[in-house]
């Protein structure tokens, strides 16, 4: 028997991969101010600076995939019912696996730190280059469209109080130092809440350890790892404590970008019609065996399909390269996906869709009876409870009728200048928006989030404004994405800190002109 | 095929690990995750580079920290590893239970399922193996699975299996690629078919150069091919740059082999005052080795019987069981040998020594046809079984 040899002694107690160049930060998107030439849509894919802000990992390749359709024309009727729902999703997928055929963009580093670009299908042509990292250049592509591209370091693009999330979702590897193996230990099952909990000592702000969840780790306490207390914490004024500081977590930080500015004609035979641009992006990490330039005789993924969705499209280089991360829309992954799971799924998320309306139901135990305590009207049913409750769902047609309203109703805008024409576009709504887990980029917009995402909105804030009950009203005006936003709010708000959730703007200021992001520090 | 950073690049990363983290890391233990890399990357250094010394050091080292830890969970479970790699089968089984908590972790459940494999419970072991997989598909687990389909005969599923779980590595894995290039290695060596072998141990050099495993193995490969001379060589480096005393008794056999008996002496007399000062000092991890070494080195049976009884006492499983049966073997106890290799075929297993051993033992027992039919069973699993090949 093979003692020295077995399967045993791989060493695979800890991960051995660093932080990792595939980690995909943000996809932004949207329709650029300058429109010289024709319109314009700046698409910039983020992902963290590995090796280090402004190089590259080799081995890795980068793709945007693009997809430009109709507006969605929604029914004068619609049925929003389960069967309903799960009728739409079907004809999302079908969509998306078969009537759309994305065209794409990809990066590959080579060992001077030079970006190869290609890109493939557009039906403005297909073409490559070779450019400098760091330098923005214009490539010409056969058509003669003008295309501005940068790939290289920039400064992180997305401002997020992440440690107020992680609290708020009771996410304790933030906190506490979690034994690699202990994966049943990462969401605690305590109440998610925007609150603090009475009693929550597990989470609740000490004043003792202000750096606790941000530079700063507690070991994991011994006992139950759970809640068993009735009401949200109020301080000796009658004020809540928000799990929410506004601090911007990712201030003076880096990231590796691909930002693009491309011209609908480029895009698309019919710039008239499609109006949306879809985009997504993903991570791919070379394979083993093709690190040395030998690919196995028979590759697995052919008798196991199920391995990738879409195995039967992959051309022979993507055949050599691992799937590792997507990236469409803000808080698709993070939030509305099991964490650390199926981050691969990407546009394909219908797959998920089930779930999605589980996690939904879960999410809205903690964030709508926080919504009400504050005063305000919260879209999730959660029967009028004073406090958080942790819930989880089993079966999606148990969930669904909780979730119904926040699924399909329509975000608010705070005012009419993201339509700057005026068109009649219809506002969006969480289902449209995160499935499939796309950036649907509305060029009769501004593209500002959730029709498309622009560098300055705070998308973190905007995600939670869809547990608002955008029928209501404050101050004579309905709720709107943005109310959650607004300081003052939050100063009227019997609340500490008197601060929205998450910083209003970026560390560093945005460029007015391509490439956008901010220089790196 | 090009050369990529390899064993000694990454020895030096995990050296300048250590050194940055430094022993303090274990005084002032006010960062936990500090003090955890810092004991795992002492014991993967020592279990990359093949130190058993250093592995024992290291197992020190885990029981000064855990006390250390408010939640030493994968301490415990390095520890359960650890002591895996040195057969003590019973303190993997304690280690595993002292954090109740993660005692259904992936990671633990894997571990339970060798020792259901090192026990002889081959279907809990393999129906662990698949659960696991159905929860989450992990290079490590279809590894593990493929070297128990390899040993129940199904080589092709296990080749398989290795390419599958090569097909999860990425380009920053690529010692875990070159060890399954070894082991797919293996299972054409064990078959025979040694072109095969060499061009996966080949991979395997380019993939992870510097690596002493692939060393080994194509040492072993070219031992088995009559080039002993250069196996020879090539083992002389490897039993230079790692401390094991089962290459030491590879490299005596190899010497034998060429006609060199006074080298061949010496390194034998090595590996045999290595295995024993082992044994003297508490180990276990050298019983099988002892009892492989009595038996086909020394050819003293009683010796052979004795160690071989005492590895069967950690962990009864076919190839203990084997290796019982062959040590009565040679020690004319046919009667009991017969019982023992009947209860090792009666595993299930499918190996070509395993087979070819039992063939002699029912030849010496007198029952010749069966012997033949067993011997020819072993030799159609591999025609080169009775070839020179390392006690692994």
């Amino acid at each position: 028997m093979a003692d020295h040899n077995d399967p045993n002694s791989v060493n695979s107690i800890f991960s051995d991969i660093d932080v990792s160049a595939a980690d995909l930060y943000d996809i932004f998107g949207f329709p650029s101010d300058d429109a010289s030439g024709g319109e314009k849509v700046v698409i910039a894919l983020t992902f963290a600076s590995v090796p280090e802000a402004g190089v590259f990992d080799q081995d890795m390749l980068y793709r945007i995939l693009i997809a430009p359709d109709r507006r969605i024309v929604r029914p004068g009727k619609e049925d929003h019912s389960l069967a309903g729902l799960l009728t739409y999703l079907d004809g999302v997928k079908n969509k998306y696996l078969s009537t759309l055929k994305p065209s794409e963009v990809r990066v590959t580093i080579d060992r001077d730190n030079r970006a190869h670009i290609r890109f493939f299908n557009f039906p403005g042509g297909a073409f490559s280059a070779v450019v400098d990292a760091n330098q923005s250049v214009t490539l010409q592509s056969p058509g003669g469209h003008a295309i501005k591209a940068f790939i290289g370091g920039r400064d992180d693009a997305f401002f997020n109080d992440l440690p107020g999330f992680f609290r708020s979702i009771n996410y304790a590897p933030q906190f506490y130092h979690v034994p690699h193996s202990r994966e049943d230990v990462r969401e605690l099952k305590i109440p998610k809440t925007l609150l603090e909990l009475e009693g929550n000592d597990l989470f609740n702000y000490d004043p003792n350890l202000p750096e606790w969840g941000y530079s700063l780790k507690k070991d994991l306490p011994q006992g139950p790892l759970t809640w068993s207390g009735d009401r949200f914490k109020k301080d000796e004024n009658g004020n809540f404590r928000f799990v929410y500081s506004g601090e911007d977590a990712r201030a003076g930080q880096n990231c590796n970008a691909i930002i693009l500015e491309l011209p609908l004609a480029f895009l698309t035979d019919a710039p008239n019609d499609h109006r949306i641009v879809n985009t997504w992006g993903e991570s791919w990490v070379l394979k083993a065996a093709n690190k040395i330039e030998t690919i196995p005789d028979d590759p697995f993924w052919i008798e196991h399909p199920h391995v990738l969705i879409d195995a039967w499209t992959l051309d022979d280089e993507l055949k050599k390269y691992k799937l590792v991360d997507t990236d469409g829309q803000a808080f698709a992954d993070a939030a509305l996906s099991e964490r650390e799971d199926n981050r691969q799924m990407g546009a394909n998320n219908f797959w998920l869709a089930p779930h999605f309306v589980k996690r939904l139901g879960h999410l809205g135990w903690g964030f709508g009876p926080s919504i009400s305590a504050l005063g305000l009207a919260s879209a999730f049913d959660h029967d009028n409870s004073s406090v958080s409750v942790h819930r989880t769902y089993s079966w999606v047609a148990e969930a669904f009728p909780r979730v119904k309203k926040v699924l399909f109703q329509e975000l608010n805008m705070p005012d009419e200048s993201w339509n700057k024409k005026g068109l009649p576009i219809p506002l969006r709504r969480p289902i449209d928006i995160f499935i499939p887990n796309v950036n649907s980029i509305d060029m009769d917009t501004t593209g500002t989030w959730p029709f498309g995402r622009r560098l300055e909105d705070q998308v973190a804030t905007r995600f939670l404004s869809m547990f608002l009950d955008m029928t209501a009203m404050l101050n004579g005006k309905k709720y709107h994405i943005e109310l959650l936003n607004d300081p003052a709010l939050w100063n009227s708000a019997p609340i500490v800190p008197k601060t929205p959730p998450n910083p209003v703007a970026n560390d560093k200021a945005f460029l007015p002109v391509f490439p956008y992001l901010a220089e790196p520090w | 095929m090009k050369s990529l950073a390899g064993y000694v690049a990454e020895i030096a990363r995990i050296e300048q690990d250590i050194a940055d983290i430094g022993e303090a890391a274990l005084s002032v233990p006010e960062d936990t995750e500090r003090l955890t890399k810092y004991v795992y990357r002492r014991y993967q250094k020592a279990a990359i580079s093949g130190d058993l010394r250093a592995l024992a050091g290291v197992e020190a080292l885990i029981d000064r920290a855990i006390p250390l830890l408010a939640n030493p969970g994968d301490l415990y479970l390095l520890k359960a590893n650890l002591a895996f790699k040195f057969h003590r089968l019973a303190d993997v089984g304690a280690a595993l239970a002292s954090v109740e908590a993660m005692y259904d972790s992936r990671e633990c459940r894997m571990i339970r399922a060798d020792l259901d494999f090192q026990h002889g419970r081959y279907e809990e072991a393999k129906r662990a193996y698949c659960d696991v997989l159905d929860a989450e598909q992990t290079w490590d687990g279809l590894a593990r699975l493929a070297h128990f389909n390899f040993k129940m005969g199904d080589a092709e599923g296990a080749d398989r299996l290795y390419a599958e779980a090569e097909d999860l590595l990425t380009a920053k894995q690529m010692r875990s690629y070159a060890w399954l290039e070894v082991q797919r290695g293996l299972l054409d060596f064990m078959q025979g078919r040694y072109d095969q072998a060499r061009d996966h141990y080949d991979h395997a050099e380019a993939a992870y150069p510097g690596y002493w495993l692939v060393g080994e193995h194509v040492a072993e490969l070219l031992g088995a091919q009559g080039r002993h001379g250069e196996a020879a060589a090539i083992l002389e480096r490897v039993a230079a740059a790692v401390d094991r005393p089962d290459l030491e008794q590879a490299l005596g056999e190899l010497y034998d082999l060429k006609g060199d008996a006074e080298i061949a002496h010496f390194w034998k007399q090595k590996a045999l005052a290595a295995y024993l000062q082992s044994a003297q000092d508490g180990h276990v991890h050298f019983y099988h080795h002892l009892a492989d070494y009595y038996v086909d080195v020394a050819e003293d049976g009683a010796e052979a019987v004795k160690w071989a009884r005492m590895d069967l006492g950690l962990r009864e499983n076919f190839s203990t069981q084997s290796a019982l049966a062959w040590a009565l073997h040679r020690d004319g106890k046919m009667s009991e040998a017969l019982c023992w290799i009947d209860r090792a075929l009666s595993s299930g297993a499918v190996e070509a020594k395993l087979f070819f051993q039992a063939g002699a033992i029912y030849m010496a027992s007198g029952d010749e046809a069966g012997g033949r039919t067993l011997a020819e069973r072993a030799r159609s699993l591999n025609p080169t079984v009775d070839h020179f090949h390392i006690h692994h």
